[in-house]
């Protein structure tokens, strides 16, 4: 037999290579571990944007009848001391938790990316300029800065989510800052200036695309850990106020019945539970991919 | 017509450690349709002469002396008029082919960004413009591969993209900063001869900035030689392989690999470029000098007659300028 078999003389036909689409996705995430990060994060995302339509009752509605029932088939995750559906109320609350978890990420990197773009571009006393407050910031306990600020403002959702962006400005600000540092010095930076690229242009569409990945990375977990600040400003009676359903306020509230029905407190929990995992999958896998030498943890 | 002319430039590094005098005094000009090599070790100021024309100094450098571009004042130019003439009258081949390229764009956009920064023209003119100069450095199926980022071109193509970049607006001036270092000797010799193509065609006045004499020799009608920030010699590029007057410029030269030695050690030079922080009194080469002799201590003035020039003591055009020029400014060049 000659040494040499080809896919002909064996009559084998070999299939052309193919890429499924999930398999690309796959490597955009990072690995399979952000793949199942996206697609629980994509199944609550989508609980929550049809919270009305998949909730089985009304979240505010009292039946006295059937206060901290147990979970049975039309009501699969119990009723509260109120006689309120656990399940439908979950559904709302959890709508109104990943909006401020999203919300507040979004403005504090509407606000963060710029200053941190600046800064470190810039450098000097530009720099210090903009980052000198913000480690002030960061110096402060996060809870801490969070309760100051409801207390100053007054509680709500939207001050909940204020205070959270507040909090998350100086962190994001730095990790991009840190990797703005980096790539300023990369030879097409320098290359772009010789071509005769004004700062902006140079900042927005050179640096900013090629430092961009930590900020990512960053964001994803905080979108986590502001889900879970946001629960716990709302069980101190800080964030969203009653009848708003609140992940945080549902909380709270099984907490006092812990004893007598546990569903009322288990259910909420999980969902928050779930939800920190997904972000933590997601942002682990962007890690992973954009930011191999781990400058963002 | 002489399109760049240096006078006594000098830049200083202010650091921690004190002032680092990484050119001091150089003086050159530059005509139409010429090619100036620049030669020297590592560290010699060569890029800092390129970034000094260029105005890309770092913020910490100090620089002095006189640059004239087209009879225009650099040194005293605002950035925003600096930023006018760069990528357009200006143009400069920065150093590593492979990194030169933003990752994150296509290719062909990063060209059509140097036409749209300095031209008033719309999207679709600046990518003809784009597809063009790609077409004219070599790039096959230019409008296919528009759209392809950096990372699906080999080091050559993409070396030929950021020709085309800094030749986009037909420049005045090119600047040259190891165009060819990062490639391999089969693609250097294709950039090269695109080189010498498009120079012939669009006759900017080019400085060819290289530690490869072997480049220079192909490539330039003079040549300079950089010692630690001191212009050393000057001269036609012929004459300067034929008769090098210079110790430095003879040591270079007797370090090329060729068909005479080609056995053996290669002769070099001992020792390294001095401390440009605290550099040697005087001729900065002495140090290393095979021929140094007391006289060294007072730096040489670079003279010549007719094109080439040199600054040394051995040389008797140079010693007679010096000398003159000692009597009323004995200070360390």
């Amino acid at each position: 037999m000659s040494a040499q078999v080809t896919a002909e003389s064996t009559g084998v036909v070999l299939p052309p290579r193919r890429r499924s689409q999930l398999s690309r996705l796959e490597r955009t995430l990072g690995g399979r571990g952000g793949l199942v990060g996206a697609g629980i994060l994509l199944v609550l995302v989508l609980v929550a944007v049809l919270a009305p339509l998949l909730a089985p009752h009304s979240p505010e509605q009292i039946d006295a009848a059937r206060v901290l029932a147990a979970p049975d088939l039309s009501h699969p995750f119990g009723s509260d001391a109120l006689g309120r559906d656990v399940l439908s109320r979950v559904l709302y609350a959890f709508r109104t938790s990943l909006a401020i978890s999203i919300g507040s990420v979004a403005l504090a990197m509407l606000a963060g990316v710029p200053l941190g773009l600046i800064a470190g571009y810039r450098g000097g006393w530009v720099d210090a300029v903009l980052m000198r407050p913000l480690d002030m910031l960061l110096a402060l306990p996060a809870l801490l800065l969070a309760v100051s600020l409801v207390s100053i403002l007054g509680p709500g959702s939207f001050v909940v989510l204020v205070a959270i962006a507040v909090i998350y400005l100086p962190i994001l600000a730095r990790v991009l800052r840190s990797s703005v540092l980096v790539v300023r010095e990369r030879p097409y930076v320098l290359g772009a200036r010789a071509r005769g690229v004004g700062p902006l242009g140079i900042m927005v569409r050179h640096v900013l695309p090629n430092a961009v990945g930590p900020v990512l990375v960053q964001a994803t977990v905080l979108m986590g850990f502001a889900l879970q600040v946001e629960a716990a400003l709302s069980f101190l009676g800080l964030g969203a106020q009653p009848p708003t359903p609140s992940l945080g306020l549902m909380l709270l509230d099984g907490y006092q019945v812990l004893q007598q029905a546990w569903w009322v407190d288990v259910f909420p929990g999980l969902a928050i539970a779930l939800t920190v995992v997904a972000f933590l999958l997601i942002g682990d896998g962007l890690r992973r991919r954009y930011d191999p030498a781990g400058v963002a943890e | 017509m002489t399109v760049l002319e240096l006078e006594d430039v000098r830049v200083d590094f202010a650091g921690e450690a004190g002032t680092t005098s990484a050119l001091a005094g150089v003086s050159l000009t530059v005509a139409e349709g010429e090619i100036l090599g620049l030669v020297g070790e590592s560290g010699c100021g060569k890029s800092t002469l390129a970034n000094a024309i260029m105005g890309l100094l770092a913020p910490a450098a100090r620089l002095r002396g006189r640059i004239a571009f087209q009879g225009r004042e650099l040194t005293t130019l605002g950035p925003r008029e600096y930023r006018e003439l760069r990528g357009d009258r200006l143009a400069m081949i920065v150093q590593d082919p492979l990194s030169a390229l933003d990752p994150a764009f296509s290719v062909g956009s990063q060209v059509a960004e140097v036409v749209s920064a300095h031209r008033k023209v719309g999207r679709r003119a600046a990518r003809e413009r784009a597809v063009e100069v790609l077409r004219e450095v070599g790039i096959p199926s230019a409008a296919e591969r528009y759209g392809e980022p950096p990372h699906r071109f080999s080091g050559g193509m993409r070396q030929r993209v950021v020709i085309a970049a800094a030749l986009a607006n037909e420049p005045a001036l090119l600047i040259a900063d190891e165009p060819t270092t990062a490639l391999d000797a089969t693609i250097q010799a294709q950039i090269l001869g695109l080189l010498r193509d498009l120079q012939a065609r669009h006759r900017m006045a080019t400085v060819l900035i290289s530690h490869d004499l072997g480049v220079v020799a192909q490539l330039c009608d003079r040549v300079g030689v950089l010692y630690a920030g001191q212009l050393v010699e000057l001269a036609p590029v012929a004459e300067l392989f034929a008769h090098p007057r210079h110790p430095y410029t003879r040591t270079l030269i007797d370090a090329l690999p060729g068909a005479g030695h080609a056995r053996g050690r290669l002769p070099g030079l001992e020792g390294r470029v001095p401390d440009l922080a605290d550099p040697p009194p005087g001729c900065r080469f002495a140090p290393r000098c095979p021929a140094a002799m007391p006289e060294c201590a007072t730096g040489p003035v670079l003279a010549g007659e007719g094109e080439h020039a040199v600054a040394c003591w051995l040389d008797d055009t140079s010693r007679a300028a010096t000398t003159a020029a000692v009597g009323p400014e004995r200070s360390r060049a």
